[in-house]
């Protein structure tokens, strides 16, 4: 872990962080899927986590979503501000 | 430049009045807030004590992005940080001719809901530092109230038109108390949500027992450690707490809440110039270390109690711009000022739409923006690195449509459809609750493809966030929130920097029990700085001669037990450390 120590003024040692690590994917998805095991145990039938129709929606929704941010990235930024706000009023249409 | 690149709003001076207090006789007095020299100050003057100034803001550019509003064509404000929330009705007439912040109780005054509900448990505490308001040694008195009392609160705050959904027990050290879990048990019976108790980690922490006693209040309801965290050095606490060699206490707080399987965790930071701001970095870094268990951090710039001469208010007073400068240099600036904060009311509409989607209890950040910030640190699928949450969507974009999409369906949630109803009786009602699901279901997907439009990357964490979309449930939330780090502030006030604008519109509240059968819910920055010595005078308890000879005042063990615990090392020698 990049550090140094720095002395306050009483001429006591610090430990001070100067950059900060942060490879920990791999333990956020692993703690994240550990609250959905939990809530799958705890809440049995009542969890979302455990409705198999919620579950292909989600994974479905995922897989189009890692499709989108690929288009955008195709569209570059003045098409996408356009398709954007064409999307905005299509979805506010009506309210 | 703060997500408001091209807008001249940032270089037009900052000016408005307000009103504060005296810090001398507290009497309410106007106030004005402006800014020199690229800071935000504050200033007012006492007929009687004369005139006060203090700095509210370190960066004038930060204050006023946190100020910022959307405007119409015509300049009309359409949206602002700034709201005026959804409040329940008052408990009380305001009687007091000053008014706020006078006719606590809550008055009709006041612009927010309570979002987290706060319990004074017990002053006793087994630490003694020398800034803490709330202490038994020091006042005298004990202040604890019964579990009767207790659940009288509860019951208060959850039978709210908008009920409080998350309690937090404070102190002193609530963990002192013997009936602690039953408490957290009465908690979730009374329907609340999140569980949380503020603590240095007393109960948890014990060499003996403390392991079996945080199992126990896990299984009786306890959600959330807001577990008091100065730094990861010895000498740090040493000067914040007075003890020596704490980080090993504070480490098996961590330990034991980790194998008992309690893995939310929210590390709480005082910071003090020269003493806790050298160590915001290392919070971050301990918190991503621990990231199985640690689930948060709150940063809290030191509130200045007593009379404080101008100089040495200069020389102490920290806010939340300096924080965030620490937070981006300390991170090698990783984590920027200009583009990783927000303020916590940002997400009110937001959390409204999908509130009602939900059919779920609404949470109403609407706090005044100066009260504090926030950010998720979330892992960037592509690098494997964290980073701020701003990175995976355009929050200003979002912000916007979900403004636009409350503004469209808000009457819905007053006036739900009823078509069939007054034709068909009973069987009318169930036709207007199909569609009323249909309606919501159709706006569900409106809202998730017009969030998601703005989101740039893809995985696992977007995927629960579109769960968070369509569901909004508790199941989706807290899923969520472990996939990601959450940072924030809050600054509580003073009566030097006191606006009571941001009083009427705070959203934590304490609640105490009454000698008269009656719930008091005060803020809580005029509880502390107000109120305070008053209310605990009609509450507080004698604290007997029997108390005194046979038990420790400050943690209500026998003092034979406690002779027993530190032979065996297990407690606290404030001497010579733990």
């Amino acid at each position: 872990m990049p550090e140094e120590f720095v002395e306050d003024k009483d001429g006591m040692k610090i430990r001070k962080l100067t950059e900060l690590r942060t490879d920990t994917d791999k333990e956020y998805e692993t703690a994240m899927l550990r609250r959905v095991d939990e809530f799958k145990e705890k809440e049995k039938d009542k969890s979302q986590f455990n409705d198999v129709l919620q579950n292909t929606f989600f994974k479905a929704l995922s897989t189009a979503l890692d499709l989108k941010v690929q288009v955008d990235k195709a569209l570059g930024e003045d098409n996408l501000k356009k398709l954007r706000k064409a999307i905005d009023d299509i979805l506010l249409l009506g309210l | 430049m703060y997500h408001l690149d091209d807008d001249e709003y940032l270089n037009v001076p900052y000016y408005r009045k307000t009103r504060s207090v005296c810090p001398e006789c507290l009497e309410p007095i106007d106030a004005e807030v402006y800014e020199e020299n690229d800071q935000i100050w504050m200033k007012k003057s006492c007929e009687e004590h004369g005139f006060f100034r203090d700095k509210l803001s370190s960066s004038a550019k930060y204050y006023k992005w946190t100020h910022w509003a959307i405007k119409d064509k015509d300049g009309r404000v359409i949206w602002k940080f700034d709201k005026d929330g959804e409040a329940n009705p008052p408990d009380c007439v305001g009687e007091d001719p000053r008014g706020c912040p006078y006719n606590c109780g809550l008055c009709d005054q006041h612009l927010s809901t309570c979002s987290l509900a706060l319990i004074d448990l017990t002053n006793r505490c087994n630490f003694n530092c020398n800034f803490c308001y709330a202490n038994v040694l020091q006042s005298g008195y004990l202040v604890e109230p019964t579990l009767e009392e207790i659940d009288r609160i509860m019951k208060h705050f959850r039978s709210k038109p908008i009920p409080a959904i998350a309690i937090m027990f404070t102190g002193g050290e609530p963990t002192v108390r013997k009936d602690f879990p039953e408490i957290c048990k009465m908690a979730k019976d009374n329907g609340f949500k999140e569980v949380i108790v503020a603590t240095n980690g007393y109960g948890f922490q014990k060499k003996h027992g403390g392991l079996e006693w945080t199992k126990k209040v896990k299984e009786a309801g306890l959600d959330t450690l807001y577990f008091q965290f100065d730094g990861i050095n010895n000498v740090t606490y040493e000067k914040t707490r007075g003890i020596k060699n704490l980080m090993a206490y504070k480490q098996r707080v961590i330990e034991n809440c980790r194998k008992a399987g309690l893995d939310s965790i929210v590390l709480v930071a005082t910071i003090a110039k020269g003493v806790t701001d050298i160590e915001v970095g290392n919070i971050i870094q301990y918190s991503i270390d621990n990231v199985d268990v640690v689930r948060g951090i709150t940063f809290q710039p030191v509130s200045l109690c007593g009379r404080i001469a101008y100089e040495e208010r200069e020389e102490l007073r920290i806010t939340n711009a300096d924080v965030l400068k620490k937070i981006e240099e300390q991170t090698g600036g990783k984590i920027s000022m200009e583009n990783a904060w927000y303020p916590l009311s940002t997400i009110v509409e937001f959390g409204r739409v999908i509130a009602y989607l939900a059919d779920v209890e609404p949470i109403e950040f609407t706090c005044h923006p100066d009260c504090g910030f926030a950010s998720y640190l979330v892992t960037d699928p592509d690098s494997g690195e964290m980073m701020p949450i701003m990175e995976y969507f355009d929050p200003l974009k979002v912000i916007d449509f979900a403004n636009r999409f409350w503004a469209k369906i808000k009457h819905k949630e007053r006036k739900p459809l009823k078509l069939f109803e007054d034709l068909l009786g009973d069987f009318g009602k169930t036709l207007d609750k199909g569609l009323n699901f249909l309606d919501k279901t159709q706006l569900r997907a409106r809202f998730l493809l017009g969030v998601l439009q703005y989101m740039k990357k893809p995985g696992k964490l977007m995927e629960m966030f579109s769960r968070l979309l369509m569901r909004g449930d508790w199941e989706s939330v807290s899923s969520f929130s472990y996939g990601a780090l959450l940072l924030s502030s809050m600054h509580f006030q003073d009566a030097y920097n006191m606006d009571l604008e941001r009083v009427k519109r705070c959203i934590v509240h304490f609640g105490i029990a009454m000698p008269d059968g009656g719930v008091k819910e005060i803020s809580f920055c005029t509880m502390n700085s107000i109120h305070r010595p008053i209310i605990e005078k009609q509450i507080a308890k004698q604290v007997t001669a029997k108390v005194r000879d046979e038990f420790d005042t400050s943690t209500g063990q026998a003092i034979k037990e406690i002779e027993q615990e530190v032979a065996r090392n297990g407690g606290i020698n404030k001497e010579e450390g733990v």
